[in-house]
């Protein structure tokens, strides 16, 4: 299977940058994600992939075939649709063919590749059907088996799960995952959801307003986010941000923000006078205490009042209200706060995050 | 009591229905009727006789225009549909320049009443050398903007998704309007075709002006001369005139009313 290259991609609508020099080489069999909030151009790189949008400059590359001007139908690449755009008067076999037959594979050929992707799928029960008589579920495959079938060089998946309840897309998630390991086939996937970004891709390229913000694997992602876009993006729920100064005091760099301190280990104090950072932490990264009464808080603690506390079973979120801070800790406490409760989140501080103001992270050692 | 609601709703439909009807039913028994007896209002003629498709038959060539009529209207209504949903398709579907120019064009034909464009065009078919002939019947009628409208208001509401996966499974633009769109565009394409054929049927004040030969005349042009001119002499023959008229539309009607009310229906529910 040949690998997939963004040379310098560009995309314009008018006057409107969709995409700005995308540079990338997806790996020969590879799971990719591209994942964004919406207008982060995440689709419009797919489309521009399937041949459904013109690049404005940059060539795209199928292993070492420049596929740039190529019509969608010469590019060898499969997509699966959100919506799954399945044809409403054709039934799941007709679906399945057309475009074989289009192609004018040979007849044992097509009836050889449906067979092997309903049965790969479950499909076999659902040959005559019309899209309208199957559940999202089954539809979600039949889009996959129609993508299958074309035995194509990568596959493309725009938000595939995005029209399923919860249960059946996690479930879709595991089998489309499944899948592309058994076929290994170089796969461009976009998604929306962190989750599936985290849970499916080989790699994952996070994007923003048309620029890549971090390409890496989800571990390092999630470990050491580049920038502050990324660190909100990756990890559910969302990492805590405290707006603060680096300090130099003591032989140490602290950061200190309204009511709380914390030292950094890692960070360079040398020639530090004072700077404006932000600290990031994740709600996993915080430990509770109850306070003694009449105690003044720890340096590496924030003291602050439980406002609510959702109860998952396993673990809890707590949203706590600390001076202007608001708060999300994740705890596994058996026995918890009541709202109104004053008490202490310990930050671990080798797990802490800093940003510059322009976003950017600046390295710490933990 | 339900009951007996029940029947009075039931009778009071079919009153209303037979109001609909019963001129319908009038008209097709008095065709059978002798001289004698249309004048009354029954509806089972006494002496049924084919007498007044005899002597219309054999006054003016109806025969002939019946063909015409069907030739025209067909031919009208098949390049409606189809020159119509390729316009329709490029406009929903295809950017090029001049796109939202043509859209307003089209609509802007719309706003002109055919009265003020019958000189020009009668003009122009003159120049043309059309007098007389098929061409000047049907070439006039061929794109229809209403039609293109309705049809390109319908293709919107198609997913660009479908028109995508067309695409990468390879189809040309025309095989996905032909293979796609009018599979899912029966109902707005059966309208179409419709008031299409019934409005090139009825025509009869354009066949009047660029057509003088009997040979070439549609059936309401003739049956109109015919009706005019004293031709009919007898009532009963120009209400079997009448019938002649009416009958295929009826016919086509049927045929299409399935999906005539399910678009009427699906168009109250997208709004």
């Amino acid at each position: 299977m040949p690998s997939v290259t963004f040379d310098h991609v560009t995309k314009r609508f008018n006057d409107v940058t969709i995409v700005e020099d995308f540079n990338l080489q997806v790996a020969d069999g590879e799971l990719l994600v591209l994942v964004g909030g919406s207008g982060s151009g995440k689709s419009t790189i797919l489309r521009l992939v399937a041949g459904l949008e013109a690049v404005t400059s940059g060539t795209i590359r199928l292993g070492d075939t420049d596929i740039t001007e190529r019509a969608p139908r010469d590019r060898d690449v499969a997509m699966v649709f959100q919506d799954y755009a399945l044809y409403p008067h054709l039934s799941v076999r007709e679906n399945l063919s057309l475009g074989l037959r289009i192609r004018r594979v040979p007849k044992e050929e097509v009836s050889r590749r449906v067979a092997w992707a309903v049965d790969m799928l479950g499909l076999t029960e659902l040959l005559d059907r019309k899209p309208k008589q199957l559940s999202g579920g089954q539809r979600q495959r039949v889009a996959m088996g129609r993508a299958m079938v074309r035995e194509p060089s990568a596959f493309l998946f725009d938000e595939p799960l995005s029209n399923l309840d919860a249960g059946l897309r996690a479930q879709m998630r595991m089998e489309i995952g499944a899948l592309q390991r058994r076929l290994h086939t170089t796969t461009i996937y976009v998604t929306h959801d962190q989750v599936e970004a985290m849970t499916l891709g080989d790699r994952i390229v996070v994007l923003s307003s048309g620029r890549v913000q971090q390409i890496g694997k989800p571990i390092d992602l999630y470990r050491a986010p580049a920038n502050r876009f990324v660190a909100g993006f990756i990890g559910s729920p969302p990492m805590n941000f405290i707006e603060g100064a680096l300090e130099h005091a003591d032989e140490m760099t602290w950061f200190v923000s309204d009511g709380m301190r914390i030292a950094l280990a890692g960070v360079s104090a040398a020639g530090l006078t004072r700077r404006e950072v932000t600290l990031g932490i994740r709600p996993d990264d915080l430990r509770m205490t109850f306070p003694s009464s009449g105690t003044a808080v720890e340096d590496g603690s924030i003291r602050g009042r439980v406002e609510l506390v959702e109860r998952l079973g396993g673990s809890s979120h707590m949203h706590v209200h600390a001076g202007s801070l608001h708060i999300l800790a994740v705890v596994t406490a058996l026995e918890l706060p009541a709202v109104d409760d004053v008490i202490d989140l310990l930050i671990l501080p080798q797990r802490v995050h800093v940003f510059a103001p322009d976003g950017q992270a600046i390295a710490i050692q933990g | 009591m339900r009951r007996a609601g029940r029947v009075a709703l039931y009778l009071a439909l079919a009153l209303a229905a037979l109001t609909f009807i019963y001129p319908f039913l009038w008209m097709a028994s008095s065709t059978l009727k002798p001289p004698g007896e249309v004048g009354t209002l029954a509806l089972i003629p006494d002496h049924a006789t084919f007498q007044n498709y005899r002597i219309m038959w054999g006054r003016a060539p109806f025969g002939r225009a019946l063909l015409n009529s069907v030739f025209v209207a067909t031919s009208v209504t098949v390049a409606v549909l189809i020159l119509g949903s390729i316009t329709a398709y490029a406009m929903a579907r295809l950017t090029f320049p001049g796109r939202h120019a043509l859209n307003l064009a089209t609509t802007a034909v719309l706003l002109v009443p055919g009265q003020l464009t019958l000189i020009p065009l009668y003009t122009l078919v003159v120049q043309l050398g059309w007098i007389d002939s098929y061409s000047a019947l049907i070439i006039p009628y061929l794109f229809n903007a209403t039609a293109i409208l309705m049809l390109r208001q319908f293709f919107l509401q198609i997913p660009q998704s479908l028109v995508d996966s067309a695409r990468m499974d390879g189809m040309s633009e025309l095989r996905i309007l032909f293979s796609i769109f009018w599979p899912l565009a029966r109902p707005p394409l059966a309208i179409v075709a419709i008031f299409t054929f019934m409005g090139s049927w009825n025509e009869v004040l354009w066949p009047l002006l660029v057509v003088r030969d009997q040979r070439i005349m549609t059936l309401p042009q003739l049956l109109t001369v015919f009706a005019l001119g004293g031709g009919a002499g007898t009532l009963g023959v120009s209400l079997a005139a009448a019938m002649v008229l009416v009958v295929p539309v009826v016919i086509a009607y049927m045929f299409l009313q399935r999906f005539f009310i399910e678009s009427m229906a699906g168009a109250g529910v997208k709004g």
